[in-house]
């Protein structure tokens, strides 16, 4: 049973149940979840290069261990795979998941490493549910998250509240093309079972172009200036990641790479700095 | 480098300058000591504040950690200490324990083959010679035996012999080990046959041979070969072999390597040689964190000297996915964060692998007409310079980094491929020759092996 708190929130209840039912597998890395594990250094690597991009750009002292001391929010944690990573490189994370079991295993799981208490904290809760709390976040993270929720509007939006100004939002999701459909749903799925069926619905899908859409429509003061027809590289990013069977892993696309974000991609953007 | 074969003396000359590299001050490859080798680590290790090393420790066992606490690997030591490892690198030989905990399958085959290494004082080249940088390495159908340069008077020597000549050979004197290798390098192979099975014999019957009786039938045997005094294939003088006295040196001398004087006391040993190569390098299920380099990977012939190669190139490789793994954040014991590792290194390592063993099996065969084929082989690849290349970069020569050298070095290799042009109608020559002679070798080799057989 979800606690009350959450029920009028983004959550879905279904998705909730589904994933709490392979929570224990989180951590097998040959299991259900093992594209997430292969995923895992591709999200890391375009987090860090956004961060000491924009950096630079500002002229910063930019130091390699850029995420040293942030406060990092990754909403819909599961079994912790970005959390513990954000946390060793030294960002003050938290990770929230809907699901209890998920949690569990994530506080668990990290308890092993004792490397991971002083930087990592996980708590079962919804997003919406910590816009009440004061705590503001310099980046949030939501990772193969959007494609399971109710009401991505509502949830953006929840998400882009909880950072603080010129905080960044990291997102990465599926495309809906037919190409996602035959990769993520078919052959992943149905054909080669390397993910549980049912894990994905098509129709929740979301196009890059809808994303950036979007922020362009945000608020009194839109994130991405509604006029041009590409972001400009410091108010977002589209880029794409594709997956080689050959070497089972994930690179990250060149930007603007063709037909790269037809399927799994990332997206950032950043909140204006009022 | 000389490289020959010990029954039809076909011959290989590999060079420095083929690829570019001036063979005085660079060199294709280079000999260094273990003792060199370690402090130099030792040395760069001291400059990193973070580490550290337990030293007059050993390791008593490696338990696995209780599931609920993680499953880490746990060390224990002697000094009661336990050691919880992220990730346990098994970098601990062919009887490797982390192999062991980790239950990583290997599999291979044990050659029936002993190396006897040791180190061998010499004179140094006359002034009329090149320097001692070249290594010779002659293969006997006993094993190769390889002699490679340290200073100008001091060489390392692998010898790859069959188990129980090298327990006597090991079991006489020194200076019979001296005399023996100066013969495996000079006399025909049936000669070192007959050699061998003396020192057996003595062996036998309880009391090693001695030098003079050595001496004795390496002389009588140089004399029924007809081998002149005076040229580099006897050792008759071997001991008054000096710079002062040697004068101008024979033709042939460098076909050879120096007359060996003697052996340097506690430098010989021997070990068995064997192919072996796990089937992953990383540990999964209950050895999880756990990853191999180098020989508790992969245990390999030394006939072309590149097992500590695979292995340095391993700790390279590791390292390198290793500092990928922490720049991502990743826990560097995941099985996802090590497996480039494998993925770059199994196959590199079993293709050099397989080809060390391919090469043993088919230089330890005195059968007549593999003998001819693979002597034929050799004076081909000798005569393409491109080649011949390849295989120097292949076993791990870097030719010079700046671009000008580079190109120039391209540039040689076009010129020798034109070259090779003409070498290839000398060699198709050849071929036509020998052809007709190898048919003609093979039946009547054919003919020899198989009468004793139908008598018998």
């Amino acid at each position: 049973m979800l606690p009350s708190r959450l029920l009028r929130s983004t959550v879905n209840a279904a998705e909730i149940s589904f994933f709490s039912r392979l929570s224990s597998q989180w951590w097998d890395e040959r299991g259900e979840f093992a594209f997430l594990h292969q995923m895992n250094p591709v999200r890391m690597q375009f987090i860090r290069q956004k961060l000491l991009e924009t950096a630079c750009d500002e002229d910063e002292t930019v130091s390699q261990n850029i995420l040293k001391g942030l406060q990092v929010l990754d909403v819909g944690c599961g079994g912790g795979l970005l959390s513990e990573s954000l946390a060793r490189l030294g960002a003050r994370t938290v990770g929230i998941d809907a699901s209890e079991p998920n949690i569990e295993i994530a506080k668990h799981h990290a308890s092993t490493d004792s490397r991971l208490s002083e930087n990592l904290s996980y708590m079962h809760t919804s997003a919406e549910s910590l816009l009440s709390q004061s705590r503001r976040y310099d980046v949030v993270c939501s990772m193969e998250v959007l494609e399971h929720v109710d009401n991505p509007a509502l949830f953006l939006s929840t998400c882009a509240q909880l950072l603080k100004p010129s905080g960044h939002l990291f997102l990465s999701t599926i495309s809906r093309t037919p190409l996602a459909y035959f990769l993520t749903i078919m052959m992943a799925e149905n054909v080669l079972r390397r993910v549980a069926p049912g894990t994905h619905t098509y129709s929740k899908f979301i196009k890059p172009s809808e994303l950036v859409e979007f922020f362009q429509s945000y608020g009194s003061c839109p994130w991405i200036a509604p006029s041009a027809a590409q972001p400009t590289r410091t108010e977002a990013e589209v880029r794409g990641i594709v997956y080689n069977p050959l070497s089972s892993s994930w690179n990250l696309a060149p930007r603007d790479a063709w037909a790269a974000t037809e399927c799994n991609y990332m997206f950032w953007v950043r909140k204006p700095a009022e | 480098m000389e490289v020959w074969d010990g029954i039809s003396d076909a011959r290989i000359h590999f060079s420095a300058s083929d690829i570019g590299l001036d063979e005085n001050t660079q060199g294709m490859s280079r000999i260094t000591e273990n003792i060199n080798l370690q402090r130099g680590l030792l040395r760069y290790l001291s400059t990193m504040p973070d580490l550290h090393l337990i030293d007059k420790t050993k390791m008593t066992s490696i338990v696995r950690e209780h599931e609920d606490a993680g499953g880490w690997p746990l060390v224990h030591l002697d000094n009661s200490k336990i050691l919880r490892a992220r990730l346990l690198i098994g970098a601990d030989g062919f009887n490797s324990p982390v192999r062991k905990y980790a239950q990583i399958p290997s599999y291979g085959w044990s050659y029936d083959t002993q190396a006897i290494v040791a180190t061998m004082f010499h004179s140094p080249r006359g002034p009329l010679q090149r320097p001692n940088t070249t290594a010779y390495q002659r293969f006997l159908p006993t094993g190769p035996i390889a002699f490679l340069p340290i200073s100008p008077t001091a060489s390392s020597l692998v010898w790859s012999i069959r188990p129980h000549i090298a327990t006597a050979i090991m079991a006489s004197s020194l200076s019979v080990l001296a005399r023996m290798i100066n013969a495996a390098y000079r006399l025909p192979h049936d000669s070192l046959q007959y050699l061998y099975n003396r020192i057996l014999e003595h062996q036998n019957a309880g009391t090693p041979i001695s030098v003079d009786e050595v001496i004795e039938e390496v002389e009588f045997r140089e004399r029924a070969h007809g081998i002149d005094t005076t040229s580099a294939y006897s050792s008759s003088h071997t001991m008054e072999n000096t710079v002062e006295n040697q004068g101008v040196p024979p033709a042939d001398s460098e076909m050879l390597p120096p007359l060996v004087t003697s052996i340097q006391p506690g430098t010989v040993a021997s070990f068995p040689l064997r192919f072996n190569h796990t089937e992953t390098y990383i540990g999964e299920g209950r050895g999880s964190r756990t990853v191999l380099v180098g020989d508790a990977a992969h245990t390999v012939h030394p006939l072309a000297g590149q097992g500590l190669n695979l292995g340095l190139a391993d700790a390279e490789c590791l390292a390198r996915v290793i500092n990928n793994a922490v720049l991502s954040g990743s826990d560097i014991g995941t099985h996802a964060s090590l497996l480039p590792y494998t993925q770059e290194r199994y196959f590199q390592n079993h293709k050099m692998m397989s080809v060390f063993d391919k090469l043993h099996k088919l230089y330890t065969t005195s059968f007549g007409p593999i003998v001819q084929a693979r002597s034929m082989g050799l004076e081909v690849l000798n005569e393409f310079d491109t080649v011949k290349a390849a295989i120097m970069l292949n076993a791990g020569s870097q030719p010079r980094q700046n671009e000008a050298s580079l190109r120039s070095t391209v540039f040689n290799l076009a010129g020798s491929a034109l070259e090779t042009a003409s070498g290839v109608k000398k060699a198709a020559d050849l071929t036509r020759g020998a052809v007709g002679s190898m048919v003609m070798n093979g039946i009547q080799q054919w003919m020899k092996t198989s009468r004793p057989g139908q008598s018998s």
